[in-house]
Parts: structure tokens; C-alpha cells; sequence
């Protein structure tokens, strides 16, 4: 009874909290812009509003176009429930939760990308084969993430690897995946979410033709996957394990809301990158993770 | 019933599909089905009891006792054969019909059946010319049925270079089986493997096999051979006839000693065969073509997992190897079921189509809604992604890899290596995939050929979803299939017998299930929710360009553009272009071509240099008599040289 309470609250915790982040960084840059800029709240709003409007479909779709997305938010939930809050463990923790994670989040990449290829439009044709391709690069640095923690915990279960700080190679992992959170959750310089013409997206171009239901569904899970990749930056980086439950919980609210504010600053202060250059950034994010595995490493040799 | 039982019962069902094959083709079927089942049982019954089933009857061939055995690691495979075997017959007996193919259906039957006879018995061999001899024959039916369309010169050209691959693979097997006899008296094989002067005997096996295989750079038989059999004959080739060099590999580094380099070297062709197998995937235009590069990708991972348990093997047994074992061994059922599910699907395709060039197809969904959603779910499943089987084993091979790190053993800075090569193989097989299902399946049709099509018979849909069921079973009870597992790891090596569990595979299997509950939930819910709210439909899309057609969609090969552009310095694409220019643009058009490298940049030329070598040597031959004279001469001079100067030491 307990385990059901305990993974209900997390899930509703999670689900919940999530679109406040989006709304945060969008109020960094309009602050930055010197704009009033919309409610943190918007998302909230838009969510609620489309929940309840009717559906356009592209007389091209097939069934996959709303059960894609469907999908991908049941995998980017069942994530969630793997991520540890602090000391107080996952909802379900197991050897080899770590690989799980990650391929969650590759199922819903998969689904997102059929639903998206789907409508036989060429804008999102092109978004989707940006995603995929330049995702091989940011799962390879999430792999090489993983083995630091690894090497550092001697675990393969997220509980373990995320409670002890990163150690001497912290600064290293951290560069390398605040570069695969930006590159993952269609930030600038990777992606910019405000642009308007079809040809030089990424993620927005996928949803194009999306519309109701299904588009809430996407922009909620968008929204959680970054507060995943937000909270997963933190546990990695501080020991947040070591902590009590309150100091934990504290640390990683202002933790994730730095993350939020310094993505809202590099948003507004950096342009995007030309596609060519796309590569050579993740590359950077992946050997930053490489370094801070061969740091970790001679740290741990006796 | 004890497993030689059933194991006669099997081979009279397929001896006697093959008596029936030419005329009666309902006779073939349901004797070849019941062969198939009565091998599934008795190699599910071996595997539950673990009892090794030895039959040594006075009967002597080639001058050899006969000795059959069924061990566990035998019937780990021949449990996939007969699943293979079974869904291929039902699936070919629509698919390559008397009506479609009056000529080469009969024989096609026949060689069918003596391909599936053949590997059983490769199976089951514990002699080691016997082993050869229905290696060999294993070989010549594969070869009949890739060119079973006889007509078509790429299918002859494919059916030649498989033959010719093969019989280099076969000499080097006669080398191997030939000095294991030499050096150890008899052709009895077995466990031997305190004779360590056998140990260099391996690299033998390991190409010998390896081209079987189809391993990184020795798989240059395999695309064209894929893509133009019959898919049935796509189906086995790449869910089991691959598999049984793998079946070579594993049974002869469990029986005999290696040397101390060989898990190394396994493990890094693993990775080699991994990574590029799924770039030349990407490369490819033609569907069954590009699927045949996923089984180079997938036997890349199998090994990958062998070479590291070869590697703990030889440093004390430990855990990390078991696992890596276990997850190579359970990715060869996986690869097995779900790419024969892909070639079926693949051949629905071809069948309805008639192409198999990607960018004439699209949209087929509407009228094969089975055939995708199907290739959809091995496509999932290929790709590794969770709750289905590719998952289980890849994340088995991959927690023996983090293990290997976290034990910062001998092995662990290669494990680092391999892990972050798996994640890449994984990202990228799912780029291709998305790829495939969104190109041929999703969008609007871009020809023809692809709007006018229909939906398979029942006799083709229901392999596919038998082996789409079996995919979905292995992912969500994982545990079930553990036992079996177990027997098989310790057939390889007796020191991994009663080894525990090694990883939670009943928590995962408990996610997968909670998981795939809650996916279909959750697609209802939404479903519910869309409907409720309302649908009204609209064209895609196309940013108001007034006249948008089916061929302006995305191409396969604009959509694998950036990846493939990464790997140019392997996959060297052919490109031409005319690209529009002037202010009135002309024609324009474009044109790539991936080809093979391997077999076009290596094999080739150095084929051609032994042709020209050759064709300078063979002017000596002539036919004028006097020259051959002045030769003996020439050579009786020689000749005297030497004994005159031999004799004045």
C-alpha cells in the first residue's frame, strides 16, 4: 500500500512539476530581453486548452500519429519513476535501471519519430532525421556519462550511481551533460523552440502537424524530459544521497532552477549553430564525458 | 517421449517432405510442419530435463562410427531452427506457390527441406568429418535456394558469390577439423580443452566460421544474398544459416582451448561488424538489402558478447563474462526471430509491390495494415528499445560490459570501448529503422506500384505473427526462457554450470509487462480523448505550396544523408548529379549508390590481379612442341645445377 502511495505521489509530483520549467526559462530570457514575457504558468494554460480542443488530422496519418505520442509519454514517465529523488530511492531501483533509462527515452525518440514521418511531409521528415541522427551522438555521451558513474560507484543501478558527488571529474561531467540537455530538449545553440521557418528545425518541425490531445501529450513529455535531464545533471554532479531528505529535496530545486535560469542565459546570449556544426558541439559534450571517466578512473585506482 | 524419439520423428517428417515436395505440395507442408514440431519438442524437452541425449549406433559412414548428441547448447539452437523452420514452410507455401512459381516452386520445396535437414544434423554432429560432410551439403541447398530464381542474373550472381565465399570458409574448415584429427588421433570431437597445443587451431575456425557469419570484413556474400533469395530463404539465411557459424564459433571455443589473444580479437570484430554494419545499413535503398546489413550489426553484438565471456574465461570465469554469454546467447533467438520477422514482412512487401527500392514505396500501411504494424513491432524490437526481446539481450550484454568496468579488471578499459559502441550501434539501428518503417510504410504512396497493392493471405500473416508473439513474449517473461539459457551456458563450459541468476531479469520482466499494460492504456486513453474532443481532416502541412506531390516527401536516402555523410571514408557512396543551375534549370537529377566496399575496393581487384597474374603465366602453354622441349631442358638444366651444386657441399 505504501509502494502504491509512494509511487503515486512521485508520479504526480513529477508530472506536475514538470511544465513550470519551460515557463521559467521563457521568463530568464524575456527578463533578459527586457520583455515582460508570458506567465510562468503558460504552459499549464496551453495544456488544459489543447487537452480540450478538437483534432486536426493530415488525411495522410495512419493510427500511429496519435498513438505515438501516446507512447512516448507512457516511456518518458516510466523514466521518471526510475530517477531517484535524493536519498530517498527510485520508485523502482534495480541493477541495470541505468540502460533501462536511457532506452526509454530512445522509445520515445522512436515513437515521436514514426508519429512525425507519418503525415509524408518533407519539414518533418527532414526534423526527424536531425533528431535520430544527431541523437546517436548525445546517446553516446549519455553511455559514457553512465560508465563514469559507474566506475565511480562500482553500481549499474541509477540509486547507487547518483548518491556519491562526481568527484574530481564533476565540472567535466556536468559541461558534458548540460550539452546533452540542451541538444536533447531542443535548446539554443543546438535548437532554437521560437523559430519560425519549417526548414531549420529540429524538434518543433516534428510537431507540425500535430494537434489536440496528442500535441499536449508531446509538449508535456518534452517538458518532463527536461526536468529528467535537469534533475539527472544534479544527482550526478552533488551528493545529493548524503543528504537528508530536506536538504536534499532543497538542493535539488534550486539546483534544477539554476540549470533553468543558466539555459534561459545561454538561450538568450548565444545564437544557434549552423546544422554543420551540431556534430562537432556533441562531440565536445561527449569527450567532456569521456575526460571525466578517465578522471574518475585514476581517481579510483589505489 | 525421450528427445531420439523425437528427433526421428523430425527427420522422417522432413525425409519424407522431401519425397512429397515435387507433387504434393499439402503433403509437404504438414510433413515438414510436424518435423518442425516434433524437433521443437525434443529440443524443448532436452533443455528441460539438461539431460545430453547420446546416440552411437554401429553404423559406420565414411569409415566413421556415427555419433549424434544433443546437448544443451545444440538444442539452444535447433529450438530456433525449428521455429524458423516451421514459420518459413507455412510462410512459403503462399509466398513461393505452384501458381506464382510453377518451375522453381518443387525444387525449391525439396532444397527447403534438405537445408533444414542439413543444419539439424550440423546440430547434431559430434564426429568431425561427419560434421563437414553435412556442412557441406548445408552449403550446396542454401546456394539452390538463393538462386532458386534462377532466370534473374543478380540472383545468379549473389547464388555464385555465396557458393565461392562459402567453399573458402570450407577449406579452411577441412584445415581445422582435418589437423584436429591429425593431432588428436580421431575425428571424435568433444571436450578437450587441457590439450593446449590445439589452441592455434581457433584462427582456423575463426574465419572459417566467420565468413559463415558473416562478420566484418569477411561478410562480403552476404547482402546480395539476402536481398535476392526468396524472403522465405532471407528468413532462415539470416535467422539461422548465419547462426550457425556463431553455433561453429561457440561450440569449438567451449571444446577446445584458445589462444590467449582470441577473446580480443572476437570482441573487437564485434564491434567492428557492430558499428559498420548498421552505417552500410543506412547506406542502402534496397529494403531487403538494408536489412541483411542489420544481421552483419547483430552478429557484431552476439559477438561482442562471446569475445568478452572468451575474454573472463580466460581470467578465472568471472561473473561479467557469464552475462555477456547469456545476453549473446539469448540475441541469437532474438535476431533469429525478430529478422526472420522483418524478412517476412519484407516479402509481403515484395510480394504486394513487386520492388524492393524503398523510394517507390510509402503509404502501404492503409491497405497491409498486418504486414506493418508487424515489421513495425520487429522494428521496435530490432532496435532494442524496451518492453520487447532485442532489449533483454543487449541490456544482458551490456550489464556484463559495465561489470567488466566496474571490476577494473584486465578487460575493463575494452568494455569502456565496447559499451559506448553498442550505444552507437543502438542509436543508429534506431535512425534506420525509423527510416525504413517511416519511408516504405507511413507518408502517402511516391509510385504506382505502391498504390495498387493488397494485404497477404493468412498463410504468410500467421508466421509473421507467431514470430511477432514470440518477440513480445521473450520481452515481457523474460524469466521463462532463463532455464534454457542456463542448460546452454553450461554445455559451453562445464565451470558455468548451476550458475545463479545473474542479473534481475524478473523485476525487468515486471517493468516490461507494467510498461506495455500502461502503453496500451495510455493509447486508449488519448484515442478516447481525440475522439470525444472531435476529428476534422486537412491536407499536411506544406507551408502553402500549392501543389504538393506524393514524390516531395523525404527520400531514404536524403533522411540516412547525415549519418552516412560520417561515415563517407567507409561507405564511399557513388553520387551523380546534375543539379539545376541557370536561371530556366534544366533536367536535373540525382543518383547514389552505396556500394559494397569490401567486395568492389578489396575482394575485387585482388581477384582481378590473380586473373592478370594468371592469364601472363598461362602464355607458357602454348601448344608448340619445340618450346616444350627447350622447358624440359630448361628444367633437367636446373635440375643438374642443383644436384652439382648440392653435391660439392
Amino acid at each position: 500500500m505504501i509502494v502504491v502511495l509512494d509511487i503515486f505521489l512521485r508520479l504526480a509530483a513529477w508530472l506536475l512539476l514538470a511544465p513550470l520549467l519551460p515557463g521559467i526559462i521563457n521568463k530568464v530570457k524575456a527578463w533578459v530581453a527586457g520583455r515582460r514575457g508570458p506567465p510562468v504558468l503558460q504552459l499549464y494554460f496551453d495544456l488544459a486548452k489543447l487537452w480540450r480542443k478538437s483534432v486536426v488530422l493530415s488525411t495522410a496519418v495512419s493510427p500511429a500519429h496519435v498513438i505515438g505520442p501516446a507512447v512516448a509519454w507512457v516511456a518518458i514517465i516510466a523514466a521518471a519513476l526510475l530517477l531517484p529523488v535524493g536519498p530517498a530511492d527510485a520508485s523502482l531501483s534495480f541493477r541495470g535501471d541505468a540502460l533501462l533509462f536511457v532506452y526509454l527515452l530512445a522509445l520515445a525518440r522512436f515513437c515521436i519519430a514514426l508519429a512525425a514521418l507519418d503525415t509524408g511531409s518533407a519539414f518533418e521528415g527532414m526534423g526527424v532525421a536531425r533528431e535520430v541522427s544527431y541523437a546517436v551522438l548525445s546517446e553516446a555521451a549519455i553511455i559514457t556519462a553512465l560508465l563514469t558513474l559507474c566506475v565511480q560507484s562500482g553500481s549499474v543501478s541509477l540509486a547507487t550511481m547518483l548518491a556519491p558527488s562526481a568527484g574530481a571529474g564533476a565540472a567535466l561531467l556536468a559541461a558534458g551533460l548540460f550539452g546533452v540537455l540542451l541538444a536533447e530538449n531542443c535548446r539554443v545553440p543546438f535548437d532554437d523552440p521560437n523559430t519560425h521557418l519549417e526548414l531549420t528545425m529540429i524538434h518543433e518541425v516534428m510537431v507540425l502537424d500535430h494537434s489536440g490531445p496528442p500535441l499536449a501529450a508531446i509538449l508535456h513529455g518534452a517538458s518532463l524530459k527536461l526536468l529528467l535531464f535537469a534533475v539527472l545533471l544534479t544527482e550526478a554532479v552533488l551528493p545529493l544521497g548524503k543528504l537528508t531528505l530536506l536538504q536534499a529535496v532543497g538542493a535539488l530545486v534550486a539546483s534544477v532552477l539554476v540549470v533553468a535560469v543558466v539555459s534561459g542565459l545561454v538561450e538568450s546570449l548565444l545564437a544557434r549553430l549552423a546544422f554543420r556544426r551540431v556534430p562537432l558541439l556533441l562531440t565536445t559534450a561527449f569527450l567532456f564525458c569521456l575526460f571525466a571517466l578517465l578522471v574518475a578512473w585514476k581517481e579510483g585506482l589505489p | 517421449m525421450t528427445p531420439g524419439w523425437l528427433l526421428l520423428i523430425a527427420g522422417f517428417g522432413l525425409g519424407l517432405g522431401i519425397l512429397s515436395a515435387g507433387k504434393l505440395p499439402r503433403v509437404w507442408l504438414v510433413f515438414t510442419l510436424v518435423g518442425a514440431v516434433a524437433a521443437l519438442a525434443a529440443a524443448a524437452s532436452m533443455l528441460a530435463t539438461g539431460v545430453t541425449w547420446n546416440w552411437q549406433p554401429d553404423f559406420v559412414i565414411g569409415g566413421e562410427k556415427l555419433h549424434l548428441q544433443l546437448d544443451g547448447l545444440s538444442a539452444f539452437f535447433l529450438i530456433l531452427l525449428s521455429v524458423l523452420g516451421g514459420a518459413g514452410t507455412l510462410y512459403s507455401s503462399e509466398y513461393w506457390s505452384d501458381k506464382s512459381h510453377p518451375a522453381s516452386a518443387p525444387s525449391g520445396r525439396a532444397w527447403w527441406n534438405g537445408l533444414l535437414l542439413s543444419m539439424g544434423f550440423v546440430l547434431l554432429c559430434a564426429n568431425g568429418l561427419h560434421f563437414l560432410i553435412v556442412w557441406e551439403i548445408f552449403t550446396v541447398c542454401a546456394y539452390f535456394l538463393i538462386s532458386l530464381e534462377r532466370q534473374r542474373r543478380a540472383a545468379r550472381a549473389a547464388g555464385w558469390l555465396y557458393l565461392a565465399s562459402s567453399h573458402v570458409a570450407m577449406i579452411l574448415l577441412f584445415a581445422f577439423f582435418a589437423l584436429l584429427a591429425a593431432r588428436t588421433g580421431s575425428w571424435e570431437l568433444g571436450p578437450m580443452r587441457e590439450r593446449t597445443e590445439l589452441a592455434p587451431l581457433f584462427w582456423l575456425a575463426l574465419v572459417g566460421f566467420g565468413i559463415k557469419a558473416g562478420i566484418f570484413p569477411l561478410h562480403i556474400w552476404l547482402p546480395s544474398a539476402h536481398a535476392n533469395a526468396p524472403s522465405h530463404v532471407s528468413a532462415i539465411m539470416s535467422g539461422m544459416a548465419i547462426k550457425m557459424g556463431i553455433y561453429g564459433l561457440v561450440r569449438f571455443t567451449g571444446w577446445l582451448p584458445t589462444p590467449d589473444s582470441a577473446g580480443w580479437v572476437v570482441a573487437a570484430l564485434g564491434v567492428i561488424s557492430a558499428v559498420l554494419g548498421v552505417a552500410f545499413a543506412l547506406g542502402q535503398h534496397d529494403l531487403k538489402r538494408l536489412l541483411a546489413y542489420h544481421s552483419v550489426e547483430n552478429i557484431g553484438i552476439i559477438l561482442i558478447g562471446l569475445g568478452f565471456a572468451m575474454i573472463a574465461a580466460s581470467h578465472g570465469n568471472a561473473a561479467w563474462g557469464q552475462l555477456a554469454l547469456a545476453g549473446a546467447l539469448l540475441h541469437v533467438w532474438n535476431h533469429g526471430l525478430f529478422k526472420a520477422l522483418l524478412f517476412l514482412g519484407a516479402g509481403s512487401v515484395l510480394h504486394a509491390t513487386g520492388t524492393r527500392e524503398m523510394s517507390r514505396l510509402g503509404g502501404l500501411w492503409r491497405a497491409m495494415p498486418w504486414t506493418a504494424s508487424l515489421f513495425a513491432l520487429g522494428a521496435t524490437a530490432i532496435a532494442g528499445l524496451p518492453p520487447l526481446n532485442g532489449f533483454v539481450s543487449e541490456w544482458l550484454v551490456y550489464l556484463g560490459l559495465f561489470d567488466a568496468v566496474s571490476a577494473r579488471g584486465p578487460a575493463a578499459f575494452a568494455a569502456i570501448f565496447a559499451a559506448i559502441a553498442l550505444g552507437l550501434t543502438g542509436a543508429l539501428a534506431l535512425a534506420c529503422f525509423v527510416k525504413v518503417c517511416g519511408v516504405v510504410f507511413l507518408g502517402l504512396p511516391r509510385s504506382e506500384i505502391a498504390e495498387h497493392v493488397h494485404e497477404c493471405g493468412w498463410r504468410m500473416r500467421l508466421p509473421m505473427l507467431g514470430l511477432g508473439a514470440a518477440c513480445v513474449t521473450i520481452g515481457l517473461a523474460p524469466i521463462l526462457f532463463w532455464p534454457a539459457l542456463a542448460t546452454a551456458l553450461a554445455a559451453w563450459q562445464p565451470e558455468l554450470a548451476n550458475v545463479t541468476l545473474p542479473a534481475p531479469l524478473v523485476t525487468l520482466g515486471g517493468f516490461h509487462l507494467a510498461l506495455a499494460a500502461l502503453v496500451i492504456l495510455a493509447g486508449l486513453f488519448l484515442w478516447r480523448q481525440v475522439q470525444h474532443n472531435g476529428v476534422s481532416r486537412a491536407g499536411t502541412w506544406d507551408c502553402g505550396y500549392a501543389a504538393p506531390t506524393a514524390r516531395m516527401q523525404y527520400t531514404a536516402g536524403s533522411f540516412a544523408g547525415i549519418i552516412t555523410g560520417w561515415f563517407d571514408w567507409i561507405l564511399r557512396p557513388q553520387r551523380h548529379a546534375h543539379l539545376p543551375n541557370k536561371i530556366f534549370p534544366a533536367q536535373a537529377d540525382f543518383e547514389e549508390h552505396t556500394p559494397e566496399t569490401v567486395l568492389e575496393n578489396v575482394v575485387e581487384p585482388a581477384g582481378s590481379l590473380v586473373m592478370r597474374v594468371s592469364l601472363a603465366v598461362r602464355r607458357l602453354q602454348h601448344g608448340r612442341v619445340q618450346s616444350y622441349i627447350f622447358y624440359l631442358l630448361l628444367g633437367l638444366a636446373a635440375l643438374a645445377i642443383l644436384a652439382v651444386m648440392g653435391g660439392t657441399k
